[in-house]
């Protein structure tokens, strides 16, 4: 048994998880379950629908852009990099576990934390396949002003990480 | 080529499809719980600079994929929470992951991942504030 959960994929083990805190949930606030259904069957229709089309739009991103483009792009550690990072971060695709490889990839060809932290900042708070989501519950409007926001928030969290850093500097880490 | 695209689609659609329902499950059961009068009395006795940071700690700690929120936020809506307490929540559940915490101490040293919480801390604030100052205008 141990076992076998071991060999489940971090994403399933997460769902697992997740089932059995609403299963908790709604045995000790006694939520029923066919009512809890029937009241959002259109939020969770939408949501499967949308889920649909946030995966067709990052397959054709994972086909259409190349893998090396951050890698390509980022080489030079300047300040200016901060937005452009950020910019990169956005379009990419993915759960943040998969461009951990791409962040090490970066430190090891001498990106510096700041940019890398700008780029993270980037790819977490917004991305391609929210689109749908967001435009979908909240409006086109509400996600431009959030790419808008994403925009602001990656290169200004470059900037407050260069200046904690003065006082905290990061210990030397070699990067096999 | 097509053939390629389409195993890479399905593989990815129904791995998506249960984590993404195991999370709405959580999402609409825990936003069963929400109610009119709690958030009236959190909109009442809570100060919009502190609802701001409660949501963004509490998009810090909460488990599960990007797409779970959203029908909590909904809700949240519907209720008239400020505009940018939900961005906060949305901004603060992506930014910082408590297991991605580990995997970044892991990678870069642990002064890294505090820092980059302090950080996110900060412009989460500073982008639910403007949010909101904006909000009136734009929505």
């Amino acid at each position: 048994m141990v076992k076998f959960i071991k060999k489940l994929g971090p994403d399933i083990k997460i769902a697992i998880l997740l089932i059995l805190l609403s299963i908790i949930l709604m045995l000790t606030f006694q939520v029923n379950f066919y009512n809890l259904m029937s009241s959002n069957k259109e939020v969770i229709i939408k949501i499967i629908y949308l889920t649909g089309v946030a995966i067709a739009i990052s397959t054709a991103i994972h086909f259409l852009i190349p893998e090396d483009l951050a890698r390509k792009h980022l080489k030079n550690n300047k300040l200016i990099y901060l937005f452009y990072a950020t910019l990169l971060g956005v379009l990419t695709p993915g759960p943040v576990y998969a461009i951990y490889p791409i962040v090490l990839e970066l430190r090891r060809k001498g990106v510096g934390n700041a940019i890398l932290v700008a780029y993270l900042t980037g790819q977490t708070i917004i991305g391609p396949a929210r689109a749908p989501f967001e435009i979908g519950f909240f409006g086109l409007k509400f996600y431009l002003f959030r790419i808008l926001l994403a925009l602001i928030m990656g290169p200004m969290a470059g900037i407050l990480f260069i200046a904690f850093s003065k006082f905290w500097p990061d210990k030397k880490i070699i990067v096999a | 080529m097509i053939k390629k695209i389409l195993i890479y689609f399905n593989h990815k659609l129904w791995r998506t499809l249960f984590l993404v329902g195991a999370g709405v499950l959580f999402a609409v059961t825990l936003s069963s719980l929400i109610n009119i009068e709690s958030v009236n009395l959190l909109k009442q006795k809570v100060a919009l600079p502190l609802q701001i940071i409660y949501a963004e700690l509490i998009g810090f700690i909460s488990p599960g994929p990007r797409y779970i929120l959203y029908p909590i936020l909904i809700k949240l809506q519907e209720f008239g929470i400020n505009i940018g307490v939900i961005i906060a929540l949305i901004s603060g559940h992506v930014l910082i992951e408590p297991s991605t915490v580990f995997v970044e101490a892991g990678f870069f040293g642990y002064r890294f991942p505090i820092k980059r919480f302090v950080v996110s801390l900060i412009v989460t604030f500073l982008a639910g504030m403007l949010s909101s100052v904006l909000g009136n205008y734009i929505w």
